[in-house]
């Protein structure tokens, strides 16, 4: 704010000065001491979300007047999947198939994502003895709330002009809360979708052929085992580190005549003709709290029961119990061959699936125990 | 104190943030999870079967399945991703007999290895350090074979792992032994076609108050500092400089942090939840080994005869 | 820390425990941070209402909570707890009243022991937050009025004509379900209305 005062301040006395041409008298505002920590900004069209609690003294009848009708209108409280939420009145039912007749999938067509929480890692073995790292992620409570077709749809980057108007997006809500809750404003978002408020919205880039109808729960039948998902959240946030932690430099020996840097990079840069730091050099800064994809994590195991899947790795972005975001892979080697659900598997169907569903190289912690046939 | 005043100034919203209902947000067990729990029990179906009558869960199951109890570290914790990684123990359970065993036990371990003669090996030795909880849970056994000290890291629910017998189930006087290593080879050298020794049912689990002799310095860690029990002759080898460095480290005030013990281990509450809701598959399994133990030592006999 | 320790056992507190612990500045090191709770915890059994620091406050608080937990689950025979209220309590005195008063006070409570205020700070001054902590029970005037049962308040008498509408229309809905079922309109809705309204008001 004093930074652009200033700004306007001089340059009114430049544009001035060189009118009159006297003397410039400029007031320099150096940006030093300032960290490139990464800062929440909020968009132009951010809506604020939670209303400022304040205790009203409402009394317990009449506290209890209110919940009810919250309850009226939206539904009870019911644990659906593992994950403690509302049952959705408000929402259509049955939500309409498309026909037949629909557009097919192609290997160009983008799907829906799903909102899920990084929910804890721990290993599984394959069938060959090996064990791997897996995390799991669980899809809680996900809802379509609106589809945007491309005609209506303006990105905040503008697309190149082959792209334009080639992807609708999907608003998709998880996590349904007591509406008392958030403001006015934040509600008026899923009024029209019949989905009870959300305590979580993402935006999908979709194509127009993978639409959904507002209302349509996503669960974790949206994806197969064995298929790959690229997974993006905002990693921990650690907070102004060396280069150690940072970048995982060796540091210098604590002794043998070492005084005062056992913790430091060392040298930054050269001398002569290249006598300066160069850009993307390693250095102490802020670390985490980026938003960060990992790319073509494959998916090992699902569990309907509880909507989780469990995907490769255990270096999935963010804390446990954090917010993630699961896509389908954009690795050209790795998209898949077959359709999968297209463009979500429904209710119905997903009925029918398995409890746990194995991968087929995975060992089921059910079958006997791996041995190896003597040649 | 002017109470009225008192009263006007203090916040007003506070009364409310210490409720009892609240007090879920960084405590282990929120309500959300605690109506889950309440939900989704009946659904299991080893709480089907005994709905008249009520799980008693022994008190000595947290020493006994120590790893069915979650990191408690709050950050980490998910009760979803415990109960799915519970049923996978379980699941594993019912297909391979994991004995009872603490640190100081003397353990078979049976595993399929592809580069094995006959693609099995098994190992015989001491258990000497125990850890990590759910399936990650890991053990190490050691052993002396050829004058040569050996050491092998097994992952209980490892699925190579093919029979694991208690061959002599007892306790040491420490927590972990990994002071076998700086011992003489003596005390870590064990038979590898030792017999199971077997102990009476229902009796406690025998500590063995041997006590070790360990080799001069250099040592792989500095054993003086850890306040060992069972180590005979460690005043030989230790000079006073160590004697002065080791009391600097001591931290007798941890006894009494009661904060720090409090975050460091499960709530009885929560363990008695826990442990009900595996109760019952692992009291069947324990009955099912016992019945095993039986006919064999039954038959053993009838061979010999 | 990957195995929960299970050589001790503890009931679960009652309040809400942050996940790690504030070192509270001191040049002894943890032990300084002990020896400085343990003032605040025996001037909490004693006079039973302080005021101060809220960092400090909210560390004392958990071990004031776990050592009333401890004697009432092991009572005043089970050495270790009588050695830990030995510690915490610097005035011996202390000692009989948290076995013989307190432990009694709290035997069949089901919420925490202790209660904490936010007290609003001296300005200008020093900027640390401050609040108020107390042990339940005590004999004291309580410090906030318990205002959800006044009624007069304009929301409560909004809320209340909110809600007795709600129930009108609802019996009014009713009503009109039953008039359509049993098509003798004047009949039904004189008795649906009778049996519900008590069960409204």
């Amino acid at each position: 704010m004093l930074r652009t005062v200033i700004g306007d301040l001089a340059r009114l006395r430049l544009s001035s000065s060189s009118s009159s041409n006297s003397c410039v008298l400029v007031t320099q505002v150096r940006e030093k001491g300032h960290l490139s920590r990464p800062r929440l900004r909020n968009p132009h069209w951010f809506l604020r979300k939670e209303r400022s609690q304040t205790d009203d003294y409402v009394t317990a009848e009449n506290r209890n007047f209110v919940k009810e009708v919250v309850h009226e209108t939206y539904g009870s409280p019911a644990l659906i999947k593992g994950v403690q939420t509302y049952e959705q009145k408000l929402i259509r039912t049955p939500i309409e198939k498309p026909s037949v007749d629909a557009e097919p999938w192609t290997p160009k067509v983008r799907r829906c994502g799903v909102i899920a929480r990084k929910i804890g890692q721990y290993p599984l073995w394959l069938k060959n003895g090996e064990r791997v790292r897996t995390t799991l992620l669980q899809i809680v409570d996900n809802h379509v709330i609106k589809y945007t077709p491309p005609e209506e749809y303006q990105p905040s980057h503008r697309p190149s002009v082959h792209n334009l108007h080639k992807y609708g997006c999907l608003l998709v809500g998880a996590e349904s809360t007591n509406p008392a809750l958030l403001t006015k404003e934040y509600c008026g978002i899923f009024r029209d979708s019949g989905v009870m408020p959300k305590k979580n919205v993402a935006r999908f880039i979709v194509s127009p052929q993978a639409a959904l109808a507002p209302g349509t729960p996503l669960n974790v039948g949206h994806f197969r085992v064995g298929e790959f998902v690229d997974v993006r959240g905002k990693t921990v946030d650690h907070g102004f580190q060396g280069v150690v932690k940072r970048h995982g430099f060796k540091g210098m020996p604590a002794s043998h005549g070492v005084t005062k840097t056992h913790r430091r990079a060392g040298n930054i840069g050269g001398g002569g003709e290249k006598g300066r730091v160069w850009p993307g050099t390693k250095m102490p800064g802020h670390m985490g709290n980026r938003w960060r994809i990992s790319k073509g994590l494959r998916i090992w195991r699902i569990n309907t029961k509880y909507n989780v899947m469990w995907v490769q790795g255990s270096a999935v972005p963010g804390s446990t119990n954090g917010l993630i975001y699961i896509y389908d892979t954009i690795l050209p080697l790795r998209k898949p061959k077959e359709a999968p659900p297209f463009p979500t598997l429904y209710e119905d169907d997903a009925a029918a699936l398995p409890e746990d569903i194995w991968y087929d190289q995975v060992h089921d912690f059910k079958d006997e125990t791996i041995t190896y046939k003597p040649e | 104190m002017n109470v009225n005043g008192f009263c006007r100034i203090v916040s007003k919203k506070l009364p409310q943030q210490f409720a009892y209902k609240r007090i879920v947000t960084f405590s282990t067990k929120p309500a959300q999870q605690q109506q889950e729990a309440t939900v989704s029990t009946p659904t299991l179906p080893n709480n089907n079967t005994p709905a008249a009558r009520k799980p008693i869960v022994p008190g000595h199951y947290r020493f006994v399945y120590p790893e069915f109890l979650p990191d408690p570290k709050v950050q980490w914790r998910n009760t979803v991703r415990e109960k799915l990684e519970r049923l996978d123990m379980l699941a594993r359970r019912g297909q391979v007999d994991l004995p009872e065993f603490y640190v100081g036990s003397i353990l078979a371990v049976t595993s399929s290895d592809p580069h094995a003669a006959g693609k099995t090996s098994r190992f015989v030795g001491i258990c000497i350090h125990r850890e990590r909880c759910g399936l990650r849970a890991r053990f190490i056994l050691r052993n002396v074979i050829d004058h040569q000290g050996m050491e092998v890291l097994y992952e209980l629910y490892d699925p190579t792992i093919q029979k694991v017998e208690v061959l002599r189930l007892e306790k040491r006087l420490d927590d972990s032994l990994f002071y076998l290593r700086d011992a003489l080879p003596e005390f870590s050298t064990f038979d590898e076609n030792m017999e199971a020794e077997h102990l009476e049912e229902g009796a406690p689990v025998p500590v063995n108050d041997i006590k070790v002799v360990l080799r001069p310095r250099p040592w792989l860690e500095r054993w003086e500092r850890q306040n060992l029990l069972g180590v005979a002759n460690i005043e030989q080898y230790i000079k006073d400089k160590h004697r002065k460095s080791a009391a600097k480290v001591q931290k007798p005030w941890e006894k009494y942090d009661l904060m720090k013990q409090y975050r460091a281990t499960i709530p009885e509450e929560e363990q008695k939840e826990i442990f009900a809701e595996v109760h019952t598959e692992l009291h069947t399994l324990e009955l099912q080994r016992k019945r095993n133990k039986r006919k064999r030592s039954f038959i053993k006999p009838k061979q010999l005869a | 820390m990957n195995q929960a320790d299970v050589s001790k056992l503890i009931s679960q507190l009652r309040i809400v425990v942050r996940p790690k612990n504030r070192n509270l500045k001191n040049p002894d090191g943890p032990e300084g941070r002990l020896l400085k709770l343990r003032k605040t915890v025996t001037a909490l059994v004693k006079h039973e209402r302080i005021e101060l620091y809220y960092n400090r406050a909210d560390e004392a608080r958990g071990y004031a909570e776990l050592l009333i937990s401890n004697a009432i689950r092991h009572g005043d025979r089970h050495k270790p707890t009588m050695e830990l209220a030995d510690y915490w309590l610097l005035e011996k005195q202390l000692v009989h009243k948290l076995f013989k008063v307190l432990v009694p006070r709290y035997d069949n409570y089901n919420v925490s022991y202790t209660r904490m205020y936010k007290a609003p700070r001296d300005y200008p001054g020093m900027y640390y937050k401050k609040s108020v902590l107390e042990l339940r029970g005590n004999p004291y005037p309580t410090l906030c009025a318990d205002q959800t049962q006044n009624r007069n308040l304009l929301h409560n008498v909004l809320l209340d004509e909110a809600r007795k509408e709600f129930r009108r229309e609802k019996v009014a809905d009713l009503a009109n379900k039953l008039n359509v079922a049993t098509e003798a309109p004047k009949k039904t809705v004189e008795e649906s209305s009778d049996t519900i309204k008590p069960t409204a008001i």
